[in-house]
């Protein structure tokens, strides 16, 4: 190989490697379709369907704290919202925590709220279809 | 869908585990008075030391005469009802559902292992359909209601598994298991499949004779 050759792709690599990162921070949450959470550790399931913000559009949901929550004292805070935060901040998968575990926490919230409404995925190959 | 899961999920699911639990309950109690008022010595004789020793002599593969001359079928029927029971017991789906319900949880088989293990019923159910068709000395004291039995506890696994993989419509799939387990479940306590349930006290008398008035070995 020649030394030019080999200078450009190396160029070539440098060069995507950092527009990779700087394009990193850009990911939101218009980005997400699915959740696979990696605080639950080795996945049992395939990855929860969930297209965030269509998901929001589709099923008319106004407060983001509907699901980014806080709580004080046991009681949910109407005005507060955490979205910054990801559910396993606080939803903890170790015994003995105050919050409910993260997997019970994204289950219990998921299907809560498809149960009342009679609309949306309720069993489990619907939000973990395989491939 | 909603309302059909639902039902199938709730008001079903609770006529079952009733009939369940019920009929066992039901079973064991005439049994006993059964047994009480024909056979009044079945408690006389009745020794726990032998009992359990007989129990423990039929539990363990290859610990009595009659299992030693049918190896095959001797592992067969152990590989059967270990993962019969250990499936539905320790599937995360199911311990999800329990979690739901009553906020309950235990240990759970991861699902690949479980997959496998269902299939190991499958199989079993195979073989022992086979027997029953071609082996003369099985044939012979084999009824309809037998197959019967076979197929009600088949299909829950079939299903079961068939909806796991996604395979042939699942949502379809997913309510004729949960409709075959709930079958299953009511048919146990009114079908030979109690046997289960009433098979140790049967071993313990046998057990407790042997031992304590013949002075003989019943494995
Ligand atoms: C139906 C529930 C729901 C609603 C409503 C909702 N979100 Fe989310 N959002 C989620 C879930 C679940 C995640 C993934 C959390 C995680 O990974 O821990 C998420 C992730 C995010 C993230 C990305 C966080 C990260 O770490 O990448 C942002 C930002 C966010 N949501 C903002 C919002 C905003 C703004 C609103 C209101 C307009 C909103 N969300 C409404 C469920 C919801
Ligand atoms: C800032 C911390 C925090 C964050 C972030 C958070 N939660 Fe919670 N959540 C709590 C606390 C505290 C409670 C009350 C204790 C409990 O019930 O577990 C709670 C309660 C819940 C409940 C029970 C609600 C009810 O009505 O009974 C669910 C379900 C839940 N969280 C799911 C989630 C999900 C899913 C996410 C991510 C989208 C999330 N939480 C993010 C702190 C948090
Ligand atoms: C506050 C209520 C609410 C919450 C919380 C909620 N959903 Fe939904 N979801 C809905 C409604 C309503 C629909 C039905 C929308 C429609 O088809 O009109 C729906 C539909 C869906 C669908 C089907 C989307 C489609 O295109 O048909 C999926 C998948 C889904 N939800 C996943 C989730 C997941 C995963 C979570 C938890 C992180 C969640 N939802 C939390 C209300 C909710
Ligand atoms: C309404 C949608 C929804 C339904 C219904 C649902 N799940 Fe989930 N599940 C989720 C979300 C969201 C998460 C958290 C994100 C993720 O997948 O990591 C999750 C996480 C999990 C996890 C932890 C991650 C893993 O793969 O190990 C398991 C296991 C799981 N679900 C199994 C099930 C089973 C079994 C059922 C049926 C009894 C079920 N789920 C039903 C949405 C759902």
């Amino acid at each position: 190989m020649k030394k030019g050759t080999a200078a450009l792709y190396i160029g070539m690599g440098v060069l995507i490697s950092i527009l990779t990162f700087m394009l990193m921070p850009a990911y939101s949450q218009e980005d997400i379709v699915s959740l696979a959470d990696s605080a639950l550790g080795d996945r049992e399931r395939p990855a929860a369907v969930f297209a965030h913000e269509e998901h929001n559009e589709k099923a008319e949901i106004e407060e983001c704290n509907v699901c980014h929550h806080v709580y004080k004292d046991g009681n949910k805070i109407e005005d507060e919202s955490s979205e910054g935060q990801g559910c396993s901040d606080c939803h903890n998968i170790k015994e003995g925590y105050p919050t409910r575990p993260l997997m019970k926490a994204y289950h219990d919230l998921c299907k809560a709220c498809h149960l009342e409404n009679k609309k949306g995925p309720i069993t489990c190959g619907e939000c973990h279809p395989q491939n | 869908m909603h309302g059909l899961y639902n039902f199938v999920r709730g008001p079903l699911a609770w006529v079952a585990f009733i009939l369940f639990f019920g009929g066992i309950l039901y079973r064991l109690i005439s049994m006993l008075l059964g047994a009480r008022k024909k056979d009044g010595v079945v408690f006389d004789y009745f020794s726990l030391y032998y009992g359990l020793r007989s129990i423990f002599h039929w539990i363990i593969p290859f610990a009595n005469r009659n299992s030693r001359q049918r190896p095959i079928f001797t592992i067969v029927t152990f590989a059967f009802h270990i993962c019969l029971l250990a499936v539905p017991i320790l599937l995360l789906a199911h311990i999800i559902l329990w979690d739901e319900s009553f906020n309950i949880s235990w240990w759970n088989l991861p699902d690949s292992i479980a997959d496998i293990m269902a299939i190991i019923v499958v199989a079993c159910c195979g073989y022992f359909l086979w027997r029953r068709l071609t082996q003369p000395e099985v044939k012979f004291v084999t009824f309809a209601s037998d197959y019967v039995i076979l197929a009600i506890v088949a299909a829950p696994f079939i299903t079961g598994f068939l909806a796991y993989h996604q395979w042939f419509g699942y949502k379809f799939m997913l309510i004729l298991h949960m409709l075959s387990g709930e079958v299953m479940l009511a048919a146990i306590p009114f079908t030979r499949l109690g046997h289960m349930f009433y098979s140790p006290f049967t071993r313990a008398y046998m057990g407790s004779e042997f031992g304590s008035v013949r002075h003989a070995k019943d494995w």
